[in-house]
């Protein structure tokens, strides 16, 4: 029965990794290419909740639980075309589709989650854009996929991107917040006692985190991130459209970042049932400038949802076969 | 998105709980494994009596009066390495046996495979492919683990592939139609002892890197006793009756990490099978 757990990875694996190297080529949205003028959608105001939650023993606020993922659009930066539709079960602007899905709040707007800069675009370098339409264009090659295809942890704010397999579950026990993503049986530890960075020498797939509340926001600093490999990018949504150069891309994939990656996210609970996220992203080797994502990001599982173990790397084997025919399966590595 | 394809296995699942009901039909588990408990104390531990509340345990405690268990733990030994009492080998320090009595009770076709494990070890065991690491194995590698409790679950996040494991403490069953690398763990309180019996482990762990192994019948009763602060007597009933003679228990001790400003840090397995693999290939472009 293990083996049925290892049929979901290929089948994510799918769903991640961008199709160009692969797929029909797909000509570009009329006018395409990034000169184009994007859609617009109005400035992004931060949301400003007054929704007060209980407080835990050690007097946080207690926003624990198990959350499910809300469907984001597609796109992280800003399309072409504008969203027309709210989510639902055949609309493929969204990230994924379920049968039941978790609802926006009333008057939460559907929009791309790039939100600053206000064009809605990536605020790529030259020298990224260039590592960007390399990868792109070898995603049949094992060295350039996507570290979620691998069966990586895809690091912050990757981790909070939409996917079918996506509970969250959100603990707090005195002096910390953890997170426990049931995809790639992901977790974080973050302290909130104001202690200091960690060595820059040590690093982490997820980063190293260091929160505080703000009022009844947790804002979470995360550095330290791994540079091991090339293919922990920074976001993607759940696959790119096929064919689309990576120049028109607006779904994310294709940025590795370099070891001075820092993300600062803030969870906002806005109602008993709802956190919205927002993540900054600084990367000078990467970026021009810092760059903001912005969306309403869990919502509260139903009572009957039980996460389950999501084991990845275990039988990825077969499935970089496939893609990128590449056998794994006779490596092996040393352990302590 | 998993589940519906996690169920396409449930045939299996369901041999395997069929399995497992038949092996409560013979009235051994659990029963037997505290009745010997009772005899013989896991070292260092003291003898856990038989009536809640009355715990000699004086550490610190959860809001709702368990033992508070939060925090960093890990195993010092060399079961990771050998359950059973062996002298160094290169890479591999010596250890005394974890196994009450000494040996583990194979059937005898079943020692005739540990025994071959045991010399393909660099290449089968699954840990070197990065694999989860399963249960009990993930409680003592070499490396620290978080627990992280609630009066709910008890959450476990180890160094180790980043592995986790959700003890359910709210009474709901096992899942019915699933397996898990880690397990499908539900637990309860017994006075001070948190008892967690974990079952739908799948066959495809080993318990050591001697390649010592289960089958799919396995089912795991875990006993963490703390007894003080900073130390929980650990042991793990194991009953596999398509492997083992009779079900058998390994002990050891759970140390709290007590550094300040410690936390887990990484060890990404899956990270060196790709640079491995990218550096055979002349390095990733």
């Amino acid at each position: 029965m293990t083996r049925s757990i290892i049929i979901a990875g290929p089948v994510l694996a799918a769903l991640c990794v961008p199709a160009t190297g692969r797929a029909q080529p797909v000509a570009p949205p009329p006018g395409g290419g990034r000169g184009a003028a994007p859609a617009s959608y109005p400035p992004y105001t931060r949301p400003v909740s007054t929704f007060v939650p209980p407080k835990t023993a050690d007097g946080q606020p207690d926003i624990s639980g198990l959350y499910l993922a809300i469907p984001l659009p597609r796109g992280i930066e800003t399309p072409l075309v504008p969203i027309q539709n709210r989510p639902n079960r055949a609309n493929s602007e969204f990230s994924f589709s379920l049968n039941e899905r978790p609802k926006l709040p009333d008057g939460a707007q559907v929009r791309p989650v790039g939100v600053d800069p206000p064009d809605g675009k990536i605020p790529l370098t030259p020298a990224a854009l260039a590592r960007r339409k390399e990868i792109i264009a070898n995603q049949e090659k094992i060295e350039y996929l996507d570290g979620r295809v691998l069966c990586l942890a895809p690091g912050i704010p990757r981790s909070t991107i939409p996917a079918p397999v996506v509970g969250y579950q959100i603990l707090q026990k005195p002096g910390y917040v953890v997170i426990f993503y049931e995809q790639n049986h992901l977790y974080r530890t973050i302290p909130l006692d104001g202690r200091p960075p960690l060595d820059p020498h040590i690093r982490k797939a997820m980063g190293v985190s260091r929160g505080r509340w703000d009022g009844n926001v947790l804002v979470v600093e995360v550095t330290n991130f791994t540079t091991n490999l090339d293919n922990n990018w920074v976001i993607g949504a759940i696959s790119a459209t096929p064919g689309v150069p990576a120049e028109s891309l607006t779904t994310g994939h294709g940025i590795p970042h370099s070891d001075q990656y820092k993300v600062t996210e803030r969870y906002t609970p806005i109602d008993a049932n709802t956190i919205h996220y927002e993540a900054t992203i600084e990367d000078p080797s990467v970026f021009t400038q810092p760059w903001t994502i912005a969306y309403y990001a869990f919502a509260r599982a139903p009572k009957d949802y039980v996460p389950v173990e999501y084991a990845c790397f275990e039988g990825n084997d077969k499935n970089l076969l496939l893609m990128t025919n590449t056998d794994i399966s006779g490596i092996r590595v040393q352990v302590p | 998105m998993s589940k519906p394809l996690a169920r396409i296995g449930g045939a299996i699942g369901l041999a395997l709980l069929a399995t497992a009901t038949a092996r409560v039909g013979r009235g051994e588990p659990l029963a037997g494994a505290s009745a010997r408990q009772a005899q013989s104390p896991a070292r260092g531990a003291s003898p856990r009596p038989a009536a809640p509340n009355a715990s000699a345990y004086s550490g610190p405690r959860t809001p709702d009066r368990k033992p508070d268990l939060n925090g960093i733990w890990q195993v010092l030994g060399t079961a990771h390495w050998n359950l059973e009492a062996h002298s160094a080998s290169e890479g591999v320090p010596a250890g005394f046996s974890v196994v009450e009595g000494g040996t583990i009770p194979y059937q005898p076709a079943a020692l005739a495979r540990r025994n071959e494990n045991f010399k393909n070890r660099l290449t089968a065991d699954p840990l070197r492919k990065c694999y989860l690491p399963g249960v009990p194995r993930a409680m003592y590698l070499p490396l620290p683990f978080e627990i992280t409790q609630t009066p709910k679950h008890i959450l476990i996040a180890y160094e180790f592939a980043h592995a986790t494991r959700t003890i359910f403490l709210d009474g709901t069953p096992h899942l019915e139609d699933l397996d898990f690398w880690m397990g499908d763990a539900r637990g309860k309180w017994e006075g001070d002892t948190l008892v967690v019996d974990t079952a739908s482990l799948g066959d495809k762990t080993w318990f050591d890197e001697a390649g010592n192994f289960h089958s799919d019948a396995l089912k795991v009763v875990e006993r963490f006793t703390p007894t003080d602060a900073t130390h929980v007597a650990y042991e793990a009933t194991i009953d596999d009756a398509k492997v083992f003679t009779r079900p058998w228990k390994m002990t050891m001790t759970l140390y709290r990490r007590v550094e300040k400003n410690l936390e887990l840090l990484d060890y990404e397995c899956a990270e060196h099978v790709y640079e491995k693999l990218f550096k055979g290939r002349g390095g990733q472009p």
